[in-house]
């Protein structure tokens, strides 16, 4: 056991045939993922696949790489060793093809502050070829219940309406893949509730990978967990799970969310 | 697409400035405090050639004013940390560094509007008159090598935690060959002694100069602006 608390003797990987095949038809697929930053591994031999519509948690005490597995998949960092394929496309063959595919969303909303509601997503319609893009603005402003503050900036509103704002920045372009950093950090409960009534609305239509601390909410969303401990896989496991599958994992599971 | 995404970005970035007017109005104020300075420095005391004098006071002043913008250039990106969602749309990094060089540009551009009249107001040059088509291009070719130059060594220090602290001392020393094919150039021409033929090297130098930056950021610039 780690420091974490985590049994990492229990890393239930995905292989053989099964698992060439699955990666062929994957949305996201990673092989032996790794990252170093100088010395120092913060991700090492990271394996997985999502199919399309596929929801994966990703779960990990502070520090386990959950944030840096992210970051690669979305292209923000180039991994130190093995490779990641998004919607087919290689990032180091076609990082556009790989950007337009994804959409992320954090716990900083990567949003102009100065910039009023409306203007930052023209801003990025624009940066991702959106079509209509006027009409594509109005239509997820109404949709994350931010159309009467569009002529506001950014730094007038709050922190729920912010994230609401990230999640229509996200959606925008209509990726395939929705990547989710812990997307509830900071959120009041009202927030809280409308990001999920938002998540549970648009499920079927993407392919979701969340980090997060919160096991009950991961874990009723998820059909594949993945649980990180220092860098490495600590546990893999595909289907819907509850609580008791963890129970073996994290000897002390509260520490999954205050670590 | 290219375009599109270009046109985004100067708009975005332009549209920030006015609203927040942080860097214009910083760059104007030491433009012609500076401009004041040097007025009482060398003619209240009497400097007999001034002509002499004017080019590299002009640069001088254009050079660090420039430096107040440049460091200002990705200030909403890394303090509101919206770099991340700058570097996820599916934009060439090239068209990035085009575009925050345009902004620059059009900062730098804009403080010289203002002090070139000022410039003309407090020390008189006697061959301006004769030689403004020639200055116009000697401005230009300068103002791009410094632009070029700027955005792809901010790009740089930005990644930094001492960003204000490295960009200066990375840039001038950089920057010296260009503000002394462009004094040189400028005091050329405001002595009213020759025209375009006199300052010909000067302005091939700063083209030069300006070529081998703009292919530095072009080859570079994925990785200047990478993790």
């Amino acid at each position: 056991m780690t420091a974490a608390g985590i049994d990492t003797g229990r890393t239930d990987a995905v292989a053989g045939a099964a698992a060439t095949d699955a990666t062929a038809a994957a949305a996201i697929s990673a092989h032996g993922l790794g990252k170093a930053f100088g010395r120092r591994e913060v991700l090492h031999d990271v394996s997985f696949a999502v199919p399309p519509g596929g929801f994966l948690a990703l779960f990990g005490p502070n520090g386990a790489g959950k944030t840096t597995l992210l970051r690669l998949v979305a292209t923000l960092l180039r991994p130190s060793s093995g490779n990641v394929t998004v919607a087919g496309h290689d990032p180091r063959d076609d990082p556009a093809a790989v950007r337009r595919a994804i959409g992320f969303l954090s716990h900083d909303a990567l949003l102009y502050r100065d910039l009023t509601a409306q203007e930052n997503l023209r801003f990025y319609a624009d940066m991702y070829g959106v079509a209509e893009p006027a009409r594509r603005v109005d239509e997820l402003l109404a949709r994350v219940e931010l159309g009467h503050r569009r002529h506001d900036v950014v730094a007038t509103l709050s922190k729920g309406m912010v994230q609401r704002l990230a999640i229509a920045r996200a959606l925008l372009h209509r990726p395939a893949v929705l990547l989710l950093d812990e997307p509830h950090a900071g959120l009041d409960a009202h927030a809280v509730g409308l990001l999920d009534g938002l998540l549970a609305e648009i499920r079927a239509e993407h392919t979701f990978v969340m980090a997060t601390h919160d096991v009950g909410r991961g874990l009723e969303l998820a059909d594949q967990v993945l649980v990180l401990d220092g860098g490495r896989v600590a546990l893999q496991r595909s289907g819907r799970l509850g609580p008791d599958d963890l129970a073996g994992v994290y000897r002390e599971p509260a520490r999954l969310g205050r670590a | 697409m290219g375009f599109r995404q270009y046109r985004a970005m100067v708009r975005k970035d332009l549209l920030s400035e006015l609203r927040t007017r942080e860097t214009v109005v910083a760059m104007f104020l030491f433009v012609v405090l500076a401009m004041v300075v040097f007025h009482y420095a060398f003619t209240v005391t009497g400097g007999g050639a001034l002509s002499f004098y004017t080019g590299g006071m002009l640069w001088v002043v254009f050079v660090f004013g420039a430096l107040l913008g440049l460091n200002r250039s990705f200030a909403h990106e890394k303090d509101e940390r919206v770099l991340d969602g700058l570097l996820l749309c599916p934009v060439d990094r090239v068209t990035i560094f085009l575009a925050k060089m345009t902004g620059n540009l059009v900062f730098l551009g804009l403080i010289q509007i203002v002090a070139v009249p000022v410039f003309v107001l407090f020390f008189a040059p006697r061959g301006m008159a004769g030689h403004l088509a020639e200055l116009l291009v000697l401005i230009v070719l300068a103002d791009l090598g410094i632009a070029a130059l700027g955005t792809l060594l901010a790009t740089i220090a930005m990644q930094t935690r001492a960003r204000d602290l490295l960009l200066p001392i990375v840039f001038l020393p950089l920057v010296i060959p260009l503000v002394i094919a462009a004094a040189s150039g400028t005091s050329t021409l405001l002595s009213g002694g020759t025209g375009a033929s006199g300052v010909l090297g000067r302005l091939v130098f700063l083209l030069v100069y300006d070529g081998v930056f703009l292919v530095l950021a072009y080859g570079t610039y994925d990785v200047a602006i990478g993790e």
